[in-house]
């Protein structure tokens, strides 16, 4: 499924601790994600995956360890930076502009897209830099007089999230209120939303969360999808194990903060530390 | 097209015979409504709650009354630099208390709106004090003030159908999903405390022009309560709401000018209402066209 | 103005003085900040309610009327009773308002927004009733109302026995108030509430019983408040303005804390008067809103705040 995995890594996360107070959420906690893979994180409810999610976009910054993106180090990045590396989110509790049409919604990020490239910086030294991609941007004065480019670079905004709505199946309900949607609709706007601002890495909260079995194969279609058209490196975090054992190559199991058991889906299911830890609780854990 | 309705709006004030008395009620509805955008730009369309714009509006009309009164300057240039002044102002404020969330920048705001205006009560040697500052000159006629008003509705509609506004919204709605969409919402937050700034500065600015007299109690925090009450009226995240209200407030009190004891307790008991009776505001989160039947085009609004 | 140790020991007990007033109002709206979570500026006009009830009690209310209708208070006990009936009418006014204007808005919206904008509200059309009804003119309480001895403390430091009984009343209402909330049931629940008052009502506390009782409590405390100022700065309609001093002394000391709202108010009260006492007596109100914003640059939450954060 995945078409071409190369082994340059995108993501790393290089023995990262987190405290809330006297609370480690996250212990000394390493992995790669390579380009173009579709890897999923795993564990048991209070694992501490969100928390690895948040400290990867940047709402939280690490107590100790380093995270890289790209061959750069972006842990001392504040969210909003770490976007415009080319990492979008969705999140595990929704959270949609509600009072903003789903339309609305998607534009607000494909507003935003930034394009990474290198300028010469006062000792001559080549850095990384994020501009807004000129196709979708325009100045305060042409938005303020709506003259000059203005006109085009809305149209081109609204095309490109027409696009993504129609994508991940909500054309249809392009002018509607996103707060009024139902649950899972708000998932995969979610999920556009993300897309509209072009990252390079995708993190998924719980995409599944509350959906039924129909819908969580249709999201199942959607991820694997998104993944192999727009050659978009993904990230999934899902306590459903079935979700993430169909459709990741490469999967992290966690628990209590610590990697237990890393690899592809049939060594993570016969893993002595993942069963203890999740498979035997599997009954249980679904009543949540 | 919104654009030409504002326009004509505009020409209709501008040139229809009026008597005297009319011509006074439209130019207080022209400065009473650029400010009146400005705070719906920051409480409506970006969530920040403020009880001290009266103190911008203050800044807008001393700067302008200086200039014109004390050094000559010609009226225009004054009152741009009005607005310039409250910018500045608001700049220096906002770096430090934007970064407060929730309550604490009204709260704040209460403080820096009141200090302000002590500052302009007690600095004498420039400001007259609090008997306040005569003998403007009456450079906001008719014609200027629908001006000012019609080019600064324009742009301020303008800002809000497009980037600008789905920041400042992305950010009122949800501030860690509007950062991790990219948006510095610090930065955002400033953008709209300067421009909502520069909406009262002017205002203000024009005000000193129609009265020809000026003075720091004008400017009080029953002033700024006004601001946002008219605001929160027309509806938050309505900027058509806002004008509404502060047109239909504007006349309200001036119909009861008569009997200007009751003028107050009347408008106390109206805040009070308006909250029980309709709190989402006369328009609600809706623009007037919003309300019009066959609208063309796949709706950017809800 | 020159330095010296009898002012600064005067200024100190004026100070003092005056801040315990501030206090008696900072922690009746911080009372209802800690339930509601909104800035309650109707505050100030209950304690006008209490003030204009006191005096109308002490001079049979021929203010409004123009002639004694009612019973003369004076021989019935004087301010004992005239202070109790400005507790209780304020404590009745502040209940009102709850039921009529605050309720309606809290079941139809969560956003304090309204609250606030709908205090103010009240605040003016308090303010105007008494315009109206008793216009506008500064008034006295009447003469004998507080014993009107000083107390040579040495070097030229003074204390008004009304000071020192504004002093002991805040400290006895304060402490009141201490023993309300720690040793009896409602003072129970109001400590519940203030944590989080959703739980509170699915624990089976009547939340809105426990409102009406936490706004009578803070309309008492606000006639006390009332009673006090009038008798220090004379007694006129406008005179709830001052609230904004005691909400903002609740701010320094942190929103919602009761501590924190007693110790703002000395803390403010202090500033002024060594304002007053040092620099100049029109410095005082911009020292006040000065110490407000630095306090929320420095520390937003305030001396006892407790600081916020959202679950992502």
């Amino acid at each position: 499924m995945t078409a071409t995995v190369n082994d340059r890594p995108l993501l790393e996360l290089d023995s990262v601790d987190m405290f809330f107070g006297g609370v480690q959420a996250v212990r000394s906690m390493s992995f790669v994600i390579r380009d173009s893979e579709l890897a999923g994180i795993i564990g048991p409810n209070g694992a501490g995956k969100t928390t690895v999610f948040n400290l990867i976009s940047g709402v939280y910054s690490p107590s100790r360890g380093s995270i890289w993106f790209r061959e750069q180090d972006i842990t001392p990045l504040s969210a909003y930076q770490v976007n415009r590396v080319g990492i979008a989110r969705t999140f595990q509790n929704l959270r949609l502009f509600g009072r903003s049409s789903a339309l609305e919604n998607v534009m607000t990020a494909a507003q935003n897209r930034y394009r990474y490239s290198f300028h010469e910086n006062m000792f001559g030294n080549l850095s990384p830099c994020y501009r807004p991609d000129p196709d979708y941007y325009c100045g305060f004065v042409e938005s303020a007089l709506h003259m000059g480019r203005w006109a085009g670079r809305e149209k081109k905004i609204r095309d490109k999230s027409m696009e993504l709505l129609d994508r991940v199946g909500l054309a249809d309900r392009a002018g509607q209120a996103a707060g009024t949607l139902p649950y899972g609709m708000q998932r995969r706007l979610e999920i556009a939303r993300a897309l509209a601002l072009d990252p390079k890495l995708l993190l998924l909260d719980e995409p599944a969360a509350g959906m039924n079995p129909e819908e969580v194969e249709a999201l199942n279609v959607l991820i694997t999808g998104v993944h192999r058209d727009f050659h978009l490196t993904t990230l999934v975090i899902e306590h459903h194990m079935d979700l993430i054992m169909a459709i990741c190559p490469h999967i992290i199991c966690v628990n209590f903060g610590a990697k237990i058991a890393e690899g592809p889906p049939e060594e993570i299911r016969s893993d002595p530390g993942v069963l203890s830890a999740y498979l035997g609780d599997d009954g249980k854990e679904e009543t949540e | 097209m919104k654009n030409a309705v504002f326009a004509l709006i505009g020409l209709a004030l501008a040139f229809a015979p009026m008597s005297g008395y009319q011509e006074g009620i439209v130019v207080l509805l022209c400065i009473n409504c650029i400010a009146a955008m400005g705070v719906s730009l920051l409480t409506g369309f970006t969530g920040i709650f403020t009880l001290g714009h009266a103190a911008y509006m203050a800044l807008g009309a001393y700067t302008a009354a200086i200039m014109t009164v004390r050094h000559g300057i010609n009226w225009l240039p004054a009152v741009m630099s009005g607005g310039v002044v409250a910018v500045a102002v608001a700049w220096l404020i906002g770096v430090p208390t934007l970064r407060l969330t929730g309550d604490y920048y009204a709260i704040a705001s209460i403080g820096l709106g009141e200090a302000i205006r002590l500052v302009l009560e007690n600095w004498r040697s420039l400001t007259k004090g609090a008997r306040g500052f005569p003998g403007i000159e009456s450079y906001t006629t008719r014609f200027v003030a629908v001006a000012f008003f019609t080019a600064m509705g324009i742009v301020m509609f303008n800002l809000i159908n497009s980037r600008l506004g789905r920041e400042l919204k992305a950010s009122r709605d949800d501030r860690v999903a509007a950062s991790l969409m990219g948006f510095d919402t610090p930065s955002s937050r400033m953008k709209a405390l300067l421009i909502s700034a520069f909406y009262c500065g002017v205002s203000g600015a024009l005000l000193g022009g129609y009265m020809n007299f000026i003075q720091p109690s004008m400017f009080d925090m029953m002033k700024s309560t006004e601001l946002t009450a008219v605001v929160v009226f027309g509806g938050l995240g309505s900027m058509s709401g806002a004008l509404l209200g502060s047109a239909l407030v504007t006349s309200v009190m001036e119909y009861f000018r008569d009997i200007s004891q009751y003028r107050m307790l009347i408008y106390g008991a109206l805040l009070v209402l308006i909250m029980v009776l309709r709190p989402e505001g006369l328009l609600g989160s809706r623009e007037v066209w919003d309300f019009l039947p066959n609208r063309r085009g796949g709706g950017i609004k809800p | 103005m020159d330095f010296n140790f009898s002012t600064l020991f005067q200024q100190v007990i004026n100070g003092l003085s005056l801040g315990s007033v501030y206090a008696l109002i900072a922690v009746g709206y911080s009372l209802v900040y800690s339930i509601l979570s909104f800035s309650n500026f109707a505050h100030g006009g209950f304690l006008v309610v209490g003030g204009y009830i006191c005096y109308g009690l002490l001079t049979g209310f021929d203010v409004a009327f123009g002639r004694e209708v009612l019973l003369s208070v004076p021989s019935m006990g004087g301010i004992w009773l005239a202070g109790l009936g400005a507790m209780a009418g304020a404590g009745a006014v502040a209940v009102l308002t709850e039921r009529l204007a605050y309720k309606p808005i809290r079941e139809h919206t969560s956003m304090t927004l309204y609250l606030l904008i709908a205090s103010m509200g009240v605040s003016i059309v308090i303010e105007n009733i008494f315009v109206i009804l008793v216009g506008g003119r500064f008034r006295a309480l009447p003469q004998g109302t507080f014993p009107a001895a000083t107390f040579d403390l040495g070097g030229g430091v003074t204390v008004n026995a009304s000071d020192l009984l504004s002093l002991g009343f805040a400290v006895f209402f304060l402490g009141g108030l201490q023993f309300f909330l720690m040793r009896t049931r409602w003072g129970l629940a109001i400590r519940a509430a203030a944590c989080d008052l959703r739980t509170a009502g699915l624990m089976g506390v009547n939340v809105s019983r426990l409102i009406g009782i936490v706004f009578f409590v803070a309309g008492i405390l606000a006639a006390v408040g009332g009673v006090f100022l009038s008798a220090r700065y004379t007694l006129y309609p406008q005179l709830g303005g001052i609230t904004t001093k005691a909400f903002v002394a609740a701010v320094i000391g942190g929103l919602g804390s009761l501590p924190g709202a007693v110790v703002g108010s000395l803390l403010l009260g202090l500033a002024e008067m060594l304002t007053a006492g040092f620099v100049s007596s029109q410095m005082r109100d911009l020292v006040v809103f000065s110490m407000l914003v630095i306090m929320l640059l420095i520390k937003p939450a305030g001396f006892f705040g407790k600081q916020i954060s959202d679950k992502i």
